[in-house]
């Protein structure tokens, strides 16, 4: 037998171990099946919540003082809640220049015993002055605040219009009819084809967030591989058999391997609760048509999910490469964590890189961004994802740029991982890493 | 053919020389002692014979081969520090540290089974690794040394920790693998257990080669010999004696170590005299006097009376 063939076998056992005894945990069984449904609980979970608490009717005192506006500023403001409950009552209430103090007095302490939730003072020269009083128990809902200044707005507007002698629906007829629809297309290589930009945000900041999650986790989960052999003391035993090279290499395979299959895992559950949720929803007489509007917009297109498995292998091979070194270089997870805040700034800055380039795929500086290895796996996938069907340029620039720099991370990474597999007592220092660089 | 060859082997780190221009050579079914005092350089000749440190000038060969990657698979290894997968079952370990060495399952399996029952751990075999006491996890690393039926086995201070039971075990098992023709190294600072298995040493100190050769021809050429008494009265007549380099009571018993080519009649005469004997018992020098004159030796000084 070929020493090379020998070599492959005795990898092939590390990663076997490796990816085993991981996979053969609860935690690691339960985890990847419990993830994915507590994404659906947290989705529904939401959705719960705002069915459960819907805003009841607000009561409101009006005071026209113009007797002009309050007709239609109810016809206005129609709406109802889920509940089928209307969102607003306005009751009119009317007061007279000597009462003013004594009926405003009686209003705020209708408010604080909430029979109401609040009054509404149109003045008389509210056309002219545009003014409103609006004093409520609660001026926190700028929403609500909103939709009663419109509403008056359009009435005031409309008697200014009227004023002039213009007729309002007219001109807002013609402002209505002025209004264009933009058809947005993508240029692909297949010709012009529509889509629509939200749901390929949705899925990108989806897959970014589950990638980005997944290199961390995975990454220290090689680290604390290393340092149990390191600590323990099995390594030497191992490294008397393979070298340590590729005792490294095994362990960042086996460890990928795992992550792919939970990626894998977690990919399947998707597309059968977006396939099976909807028919099963129905059966169980649950309108859940929003939850699943959501689902159904992330789909997974082929090329995004093929691109997600490249970029998160090579992404996770460089990371774990320098996680791997960093755990040869302490003897415990409480030193690891100290000497970790820099990978972990590396993994923040690269996710606020994608944050900004998602928005804007095809410009010189994502282009750029995503060239430089520590962030390209998360920075090329945004683009990839948000462009797609459209590869980006400097797509295959970037992957072959990152399969560089995993060739030089690994070489270097190695050593440190060579020399401190088999120091024990003290941390070693970045200086000393460095210096180990030059070890024979 | 040697088993193994260590052809004037160099390691510094730094400033400091851990192993100075060492060379020895093994047969087939020795058991060879790999001596000298903690730090003299004992692991770090061991990692170069396992290729776990490159030497920076010299070689090693092992059955043959210079490519240390051709030979691995014969070799079983204990470190002086041991360790082993926790969270593994036992049997997965097994079968794990004999597939590295390129083994066939069903032979581990069958390996496993026989070492296991050998070392008593046999009714332990579902459990983890992290439910067993430390002595039990110590004789499991010791079996998955031997699992692929190496025929060189290197080990580090094999005895420590281990209980006085355990350890007959571990030297019983190791006499018989000799029998079978297995290479041993042994490699240790404990001078009274390498003296009852090894029939040849290397002593080494501070990365020198101290003495090198058979154990008994060693202890031949020490050319001095120990007397053990036992005796009722006053040590005096050993104080005087001229025949005496120097002497240990050790309450229960005195152990006499003679000047070269001494006349043990003559002391044994004057003991007579002085006090009443009970018992007096010519002895070889023991691998331990041996190794604390050579060492001493080495540092220039430290003889003379107690």
């Amino acid at each position: 037998m070929g020493e090379e063939e020998a070599m492959y076998k005795k990898i092939f056992a590390i990663v076997k171990r490796e990816f085993l005894t991981r996979a053969k945990t609860k935690g690691f069984i339960i985890g990847t099946l419990i993830f994915p449904l507590m994404l659906f609980l947290i989705f529904g979970g939401f959705f719960l919540v705002s069915k459960l608490f819907q805003p009841s009717t607000k009561t409101f005192y009006v005071v026209d003082e113009t007797d002009l506006i309050f007709n239609g500023f109810v016809e206005l403001l129609p709406d109802t809640l889920k509940n089928g409950m209307p969102k607003f009552r306005f009751i009119e209430q009317t007061i007279t220049a000597e009462s003013m103090e004594a009926t405003i007095d009686e209003f705020q302490e209708r408010v604080l015993n909430k029979e109401i939730d609040g009054y509404i003072i149109i003045p008389e020269d509210v056309v002219e002055a545009r003014e409103v009083r609006y004093s409520a128990r609660n001026v926190g809902d700028f929403e609500e605040q909103g939709e009663i200044r419109r509403a008056i707005s359009r009435i005031v507007t409309n008697i200014r219009l009227e004023r002039k002698g213009i007729s309002a629906d007219e001109i807002r007829r013609e402002f209505n009819m002025g209004n264009v629809r933009l058809v947005s297309r993508q240029i692909t290589d297949e010709g012009e084809i529509e889509k629509s930009g939200v749901s390929s945000y949705i899925l990108t900041y989806i897959l970014t967030y589950v990638l980005f999650l997944m290199m961390m986790i995975y990454g220290a989960m090689l680290m604390r591989s290393v340092i149990e052999e390191k600590s323990q003391r099995i390594t030497e035993g191992i490294v008397s058999t393979v070298k340590p090279v590729e005792l490294m290499m095994g362990k960042i395979v086996g460890i990928s391997a795992l992550g792919l299959t939970q990626l894998a895992v977690f990919g399947g559950i998707m597309v059968i609760v977006v396939r099976f949720a909807e028919p099963l929803f129905r059966k169980l007489g649950v309108s859940a048509g929003e939850v699943l509007q959501v689902i159904r917009q992330v789909q997974f297109p082929l090329p995004v999910f093929l691109f997600m498995l490249l970029f998160f292998l090579m992404g996770f091979i460089f990371y774990s490469a320098l996680y791997a070194a960093l755990g040869a270089m302490v003897n415990s997870e409480d030193e690891a964590q100290q000497m970790q805040f820099p990978l972990i700034f590396l993994f923040l800055f690269g996710y606020f890189m994608m944050l900004t380039v998602a928005r804007n795929p095809d410009t010189a500086r994502a282009f750029w961004i995503s060239l430089i290895p520590p962030f390209t796996p998360l920075v090329m996938f945004t683009r990839v994802a948000v462009s797609t069907p459209i590869i980006p340029s400097g797509t295959y620039l970037s992957i072959l740029t990152m399969l560089a720099a995993i060739v030089l991370m690994i070489m270097v990474t190695a050593k440190i991982y060579r020399v401190g597999i088999l120091m024990y007592g003290k941390k070693a220092t970045i200086k000393e890493a460095i210096k180990w660089l030059r070890y024979k | 053919m040697k088993v193994l060859e260590v052809r004037d082997i160099q390691k510094t780190f730094g400033d400091f020389t851990a192993v100075d221009n060492l060379a020895f050579s093994i047969d087939e079914g020795v058991i060879f002692g790999l001596l000298g005092p903690n730090g003299a350089g004992k692991t770090t000749t061991i990692r170069m014979i396992m290729n776990i440190i490159i030497p920076d000038s010299g070689s090693v060969a092992i059955l043959g081969h210079t490519d240390p990657r051709k030979a691995n698979d014969f070799i079983g290894y204990l470190p002086e520090e041991r360790g082993i997968y926790r969270k593994m079952k036992i049997t997965e370990l097994l079968y794990f540290m004999a597939e590295l060495k390129r083994m066939p399952k069903r032979e581990a399996k069958e390996s496993a089974d026989y070492w296991l029952e050998r070392v008593d751990l046999i009714d332990w075999k579902k459990k983890k690794v992290e439910e067993l006491s430390k002595g039990m996890q110590q004789k499991l690393q010791f079996v998955t040394t031997l699992l692929h039926k190496p025929r060189l086995l290197i080990l580090d201070e094999p005895f420590g920790g281990l209980d006085p039971i355990n350890q007959n075990l571990i030297k019983d098992i190791l006499l018989d693998l000799k029998k079978d023709g297995t290479t041993i190294i042994f490699s240790t600072h404990v001078m009274e257990s390498a003296e009852k298995l090894c029939e040849e040493i290397f002593l080494i100190n501070e990365g020198k080669q101290v003495l090198y050769g058979k154990l008994s021809e060693i202890k031949k050429g020490f050319g001095r010999m120990n007397i053990h008494m036992v005796y009722e009265g006053s040590d005096d007549f050993l104080k005087t004696s001229d025949q005496i380099q120097k002497y240990n009571n050790y309450g229960n018993y005195v152990e006499v170590q003679l000047v070269k080519d001494a006349d043990t009649q003559r002391l044994l005469k004057s003991a007579v005299q002085s006090v009443k004997i009970q018992k007096f018992e010519i002895m070889e020098p023991s691998l331990h006097d041996i190794f604390i004159e050579s060492v001493q030796d080495v540092h220039g000084g430290g003889r003379g009376h107690v």
